[in-house]
C-alpha cells in the first residue's frame, strides 16, 4: 500500500469516526455560543479589549480579530480537550503498530482529519460571526470579506496547530498521559504570554511574529496610533474613551501573514516529527525499583492468606466505609503519600493561601482526576451500577474524601488561631475540585477532561 | 427458599428485539445458559444483574419487584469490564468490597482466601496493568464472590483460562451453588459443568428452551 493511499485511508476513516460523533455537533456549537457571550457589545457584555486603555472602534476586522481572541481563549482548550478525548481516542494500535504502514502516513491522514473538523468549527464561527456583527456594526460597517479574513488569519493555524499537537502528543507514551496534558496546558499558557512578554509589534518582522501562536497580538498593536502599544484583554478592568484602530494594517504588517503560513508549515512538520519519532504502546508495568526507593515506593508482598476465610458480613457503617475507600483510593500510590506528605509540610512553613493551598490543589487535582476517571470508565461503571450503593453515593462520598484530602493536608498550616479562616478554604477548595472532577468523569467516562479544566481553574486560583 | 423469577421478561434495542416474552423461576443451584453466539444468553444475564432494565415484564427478587433488594445479595461478572488499571487487584477488590457495603477488613481476607483458591492471590498487590487476560477473568471473579451473594451472574468466567485453572474456578462456583446460592451463568464449559447443575437452558433467537430439568422452565 502506496503512502498517499494509507493517509487517505486514515483520513477516510477518522472522518468517518468524527461524522458519527455526537460530541462534535456540540463542539460545532461551543465556539459560536462562545462568540455569543464572549464579544465586546456595547451593553458591556463579554470580554473586554482595550488598546491604550481605550476601547477600539468596532469594524468588521477588529472583530474578526476578537472571533480569534475567543478561539485562543475558549476553543483552544476544547477543541484539545475535544481531539483527546472524545471519538478517535481510542485507535486499534495493538493491530496498527504490527503492520508495514509509513507511520508518517498515518499521522498525516489523521492531522488532516482532525485539522478539518478544527477548521469546520472555526467556519461556525465564522457564521456566528457575520451574523453577531449585523447587531453589533451600523450601516457600511459590515464588511463580510474583512471580518472573514480577520478571523481566519488569527485564528486558522492557531487551529491547525492544535491539530498537529495532537498527533505528536499521541506519538510517545509520557506524552499520551496526564504528562501531555499538563505539556499541553503549558503550552497554550506559552502561546498566549509568550507575544506579550516578547513585545515587538513597533517594528513586526516575521521572527517576532513566531512568537505569536495565538496570532492576535500584532493586528491590535501595529494599527494603534503611536503611543498606545500597551492593550489588555478581560472583564475586569475600567477602559476610559474610544480608539480608532486600523487592524487591517496590522494584519498586512511586514512577516505577519508570513507568520501565520509559517506556523502552517510547522505544524505539518511537527506532524512528520511526530510519525518519525512514534514510539509503539506499551504493556504496563509495575516499575519495580531496587534499594530503599523501591522498597518504599513498591506494594509489599500480598498479605497471609487465612484459609477458609469467612465471607464479610454487611459493614456497620457502610457508608463510612465507602468514604473511606475513596480516600485510600484518591490518594492510592506511595508516590502521592510522600508528595502529598511533602505539601503537608510546605503548609506548616509557607504562606497558605498563595503557596500551601496552591501546592496542596495542584497535587490533588491529578490525584481526584485519576481516579474520578477509573471510577468512571463506562466498562467499570457497568460492573459497579450494580453495587448496593448507587453511583450518586460513590460520587458523593468521592466528593467528601476530596474534601477530606485538602483539609488534611491544610492541618499544618492551620495553628488554633487560624484555623477558621485556613481549613474551610481547605475543605472548599477540595469540595470544588472534587466536584468538577466527578461531574466531568462521569460525562467523558474519563480523566481527561476533568484534568485539563482542574488545570485552568487551578491557575486562575493562583492567579487570583 | 429464595427464589428469582423473570416474568414475561423482553428486552429489545431499538428496533432489534433480542429476548421474547421469558419467564423463568431460577431456585437455589447452578443454572446454565447455553446456546450460539448472539442468542441472546449474555442480554439475559445482564437483565439477571441488574444491568440493564428489561423493556417488558418484571424480574421478582423473594417476591419483591425492584432492583434495589436484589442489589443488597448481588455478584456479578460480566464478560468485559475496564479494569482501572493504576489500581492493584488488591485496592480494587476493596473498592468494590466498599460499593457493597461490606466490613473492608473482612473483605480483604475474604478476597485472599478466594485469589488463593484460584491462582492469583501472589500477584493481588500488582498493579492490574500487569495482568495478563486470564488473571484479569480471574480478578472480575473474585469480585463477585465477595461478601456472600446469594444471587452469582456469571458471564464465561472461564473463557481464557487454561483447563486447570478453570476447574478451579468451576468448583468454586458448584461450591457456591451447593451452599445455597443461585448461580446463573454461560460457559463454553456446559458439558463439563452440567452433571452438577440443575438446569441447563438453551437460550436460541431471543427464546429460552429447557435442555434439562424442565420442570423449572415455566
Amino acid at each position: 500500500m502506496t503512502a498517499v493511499a494509507i493517509s487517505g485511508s486514515s483520513l477516510t476513516t477518522s472522518l468517518l469516526r468524527y461524522g458519527r460523533s455526537r460530541a462534535l455537533w456540540l463542539m460545532l456549537l461551543v465556539a459560536p455560543l462562545g462568540a455569543r457571550y464572549m464579544l465586546p457589545f456595547e451593553d458591556g457584555g463579554g470580554i473586554k479589549i482595550a488598546v491604550g486603555n481605550a476601547l477600539p472602534l468596532m469594524t468588521s476586522p477588529f472583530l474578526g480579530v476578537s472571533l480569534g481572541i475567543i478561539v485562543s481563549t475558549l476553543v483552544m482548550p476544547i477543541a484539545w480537550l475535544y481531539l483527546r478525548s472524545n471519538t478517535t481516542r481510542r485507535q486499534p494500535w495493538q493491530v496498527e503498530e504490527v503492520t508495514a504502514g509509513s507511520r508518517v502516513a498515518i499521522a498525516l491522514g489523521r492531522f488532516v482529519a482532525d485539522a478539518l473538523v478544527l477548521l469546520g468549527v472555526l467556519a461556525a464561527l465564522n457564521l456566528a460571526g457575520i451574523y453577531l456583527a449585523t447587531f453589533m456594526l451600523e450601516g457600511d460597517a459590515l464588511n463580510i470579506a474583512e471580518l472573514s479574513f480577520a478571523m481566519w488569519v488569527v485564528a486558522g493555524p492557531a487551529m491547525i496547530g492544535i491539530a498537529a499537537l495532537r498527533i505528536l502528543f499521541d506519538a510517545r507514551p509520557l506524552l499520551r498521559s496526564g504528562f501531555g496534558d499538563f505539556g499541553y496546558f503549558c503550552v497554550w499558557m506559552g502561546s498566549i504570554t509568550a507575544p506579550i512578554v516578547t513585545d515587538s509589534a513597533e517594528h513586526p518582522s516575521l521572527a517576532s511574529n513566531m512568537w505569536d501562536f495565538a496570532g492576535f497580538v500584532t493586528p491590535l498593536k501595529f494599527g494603534a496610533p503611536p503611543g498606545t502599544d500597551s492593550f489588555s484583554i478581560g472583564g475586569g478592568f475600567l477602559a476610559t474613551g474610544t480608539i480608532d484602530l486600523d487592524v487591517m494594517a496590522g494584519l498586512m504588517s511586514p512577516g505577519y501573514l508570513e507568520s501565520r503560513l509559517a506556523w502552517v508549515g510547522v505544524a505539518v512538520a511537527l506532524v512528520v516529527i511526530a510519525g518519525l519519532i512514534y514510539a509503539p504502546h506499551k504493556a504496563k508495568k509495575k516499575a519495580v525499583l531496587a534499594g530503599r526507593l523501591g522498597a518504599l515506593l513498591n506494594s509489599g508482598p500480598p498479605p497471609r492468606v487465612v484459609a477458609n476465610a469467612p465471607a464479610a458480613k454487611r459493614a456497620m457503617a457502610d457508608a463510612l466505609g465507602l468514604v473511606w475507600s475513596e480516600f485510600r483510593l484518591i490518594g492510592s500510590g506511595r508516590v502521592f503519600l510522600l508528595l502529598a506528605a511533602g505539601v503537608a509540610v510546605l503548609a506548616a512553613f509557607a504562606d497558605f493561601r498563595h503557596v500551601a493551598s496552591p501546592a496542596a490543589l495542584l497535587l490533588m487535582l491529578f490525584a481526584l482526576s485519576a481516579h474520578a476517571g477509573r471510577s468512571e470508565a463506562r466498562g467499570l461503571v457497568a460492573l459497579t451500577k450494580v453495587a448496593p450503593f448507587a453511583p450518586i453515593a460513590r460520587r458523593v462520598a468521592f466528593v467528601i474524601a476530596g474534601a477530606l484530602w485538602t483539609t488534611l493536608l491544610a492541618l499544618p498550616g492551620a495553628p488554633p488561631a487560624a484555623a477558621l479562616g485556613v481549613l474551610p478554604l481547605a475543605a472548599a477548595s477540595g469540595a470544588v475540585a472534587a466536584t468538577v472532577a466527578i461531574v466531568l468523569s462521569t460525562l467523558t467516562g474519563s480523566s481527561f477532561a476533568a484534568r485539563l479544566v482542574l488545570l485552568v481553574l487551578w491557575y486562575g486560583y493562583t492567579a487570583m | 427458599m429464595t427464589s428469582l423469577e423473570l416474568k414475561g421478561v423482553g428486552k429489545a434495542y431499538g428496533r432489534k428485539r433480542v429476548l421474547h416474552d421469558i419467564s423463568l423461576t431460577f431456585e437455589p443451584g447452578l443454572t446454565l445458559l447455553a446456546g450460539p453466539s448472539g442468542a441472546g444468553k449474555s442480554t439475559l444475564l445482564r437483565l439477571i444483574a441488574t444491568a440493564e432494565r428489561p423493556n417488558k415484564g418484571s424480574i421478582v427478587w423473594n417476591g419483591r419487584g425492584g432492583r434495589g433488594a436484589l442489589r443488597q445479595t448481588l455478584g456479578y461478572a460480566p464478560q468485559a469490564v475496564d479494569l482501572p488499571e493504576d489500581l492493584t487487584a488488591r485496592e480494587f477488590a476493596m473498592h468494590i468490597a466498599a460499593l457493597k457495603g461490606l466490613n473492608l477488613g473482612q473483605a480483604d481476607k475474604q478476597f485472599g482466601a478466594i485469589t488463593d483458591a484460584i491462582g492469583l492471590h501472589a500477584d493481588i498487590n500488582n498493579r492490574v496493568a500487569s495482568f495478563s487476560g486470564g488473571m484479569r477473568r480471574r480478578l472480575v471473579f473474585a469480585q463477585a464472590l465477595l461478601g456472600e451473594p446469594q444471587v452469582l451472574a456469571l458471564d464465561e468466567p472461564t473463557a481464557e483460562l487454561d483447563g486447570e485453572t478453570a476447574r478451579k474456578l468451576s468448583a468454586l462456583i458448584v461450591e457456591r451453588a451447593q451452599a445455597g446460592a443461585i448461580v446463573v451463568m454461560t460457559t463454553h464449559l456446559a458439558d463439563e459443568l452440567a452433571p452438577h447443575a440443575r438446569a441447563v437452558l438453551r437460550v436460541e433467537g431471543g427464546a429460552v428452551a429447557a435442555s434439562r430439568a424442565a420442570e423449572s422452565v415455566a
